[in-house]
């Protein structure tokens, strides 16, 4: 199986009255083992020509045939970054049918999380012509 | 306002047929600004000593949200040992992100509008967390 890292680094000199330099690394295994994960979609690039309402980038229901991800005993990760440029235009990422809210992506934000594929997750866009960026990491079968 | 920046490094020999690699930085600021988020709760450890049901560790009410103009940041990490101890990360009303097994982390946009929940399977989980956060709307 293949050997994923995934590190993050928080940094600020004037956050608090000390600095922050958090640096920590995770090696991306299946549920409960010390076993890689083994699928990958890549990193996808779109730009969308008109702002998007609850747009599906990753599709929870394996059982659709279209995609889907293994559910439940899963250590699946979504990867989503804003690409635009400027300062206002935002993604919002939701979870599920009821597009529940998680947060804003500004231009440049990042957001790199666990996945239980039991839930479609969406977003909006508040423009045209906003580029967005998305990966998952995942597993083929449940552990 | 603070400077803070989050980095990204993603990196695998083999997931794919070639390297990947992949490094990514964001500049933490106010929705909408070029100006710094302006409060962080710092970094909180836990270790819960039994099992833990919807345990709240980010609360909405401690965050402003209108019309969600925000941009805070939350991260968690489960920082237990061994390959089984997950943490289920929810939204309030059992919206379930996902499982952080031991080591996992992550860092997601956060809304202000819903408590963030933890549950754990086993005694001795131990956690960190922190949210950066801005003290007032865009």
């Amino acid at each position: 199986m293949a050997t994923i890292t995934a590190t993050i680094n928080l940094t600020s000199p004037d956050i608090t009255g000390d600095p922050l330099n958090l640096s920590k690394t995770s090696v991306l295994n299946k549920a409960a083992t010390a076993t890689g994960l083994d699928q990958f979609t890549g990193i996808t690039t779109v730009v969308y020509a008109a702002a998007q309402t609850a747009r599906c980038i990753v599709l929870a229901d394996a059982a659709s045939g279209l995609s889907g991800y293994a559910d439940t005993s899963v250590a699946h990760k979504v990867y989503i970054k804003n690409s635009s440029t400027g300062s206002s235009d935002f993604v919002t990422v939701e979870l599920g049918g009821s597009n529940v809210l998680m947060g804003r992506l500004y231009p440049g934000d990042w957001c790199f999380f666990p996945y239980d594929g039991t839930l479609d997750i969406d977003i909006d866009t508040s423009a045209a012509n906003m580029k967005v960026e998305y990966g998952v990491f995942s597993q083929s079968t449940a552990s | 306002m603070a400077t803070t920046t989050a980095t990204l490094i993603l990196s695998s020999a083999d997931v794919t047929g070639h390297n990947f690699s992949m490094t990514q930085t964001a500049t933490l600021t106010r929705a909408a600004s070029s100006t710094g988020l302006d409060e962080f709760t710092g970094i909180t450890s836990r270790k819960y000593s039994a099992a833990q049901t919807d345990t709240v560790v980010v609360a909405d009410s401690i965050y402003v949200h209108s019309g969600s103009a925000v941009a805070h940041k939350v991260y968690i990490r489960n920082t237990s040992t061994g390959n089984s101890d997950y943490i289920l990360v929810e939204l309030e009303g059992n919206i379930i992100i996902g499982r952080l097994y031991p080591g996992d982390w992550m860092f997601i946009p956060y809304g202000g509008t819903l408590d963030v929940q933890v549950t754990t399977i086993a005694t001795n989980v131990s956690i960190e967390y922190g949210v950066f956060s801005q003290s007032t709307v865009s």
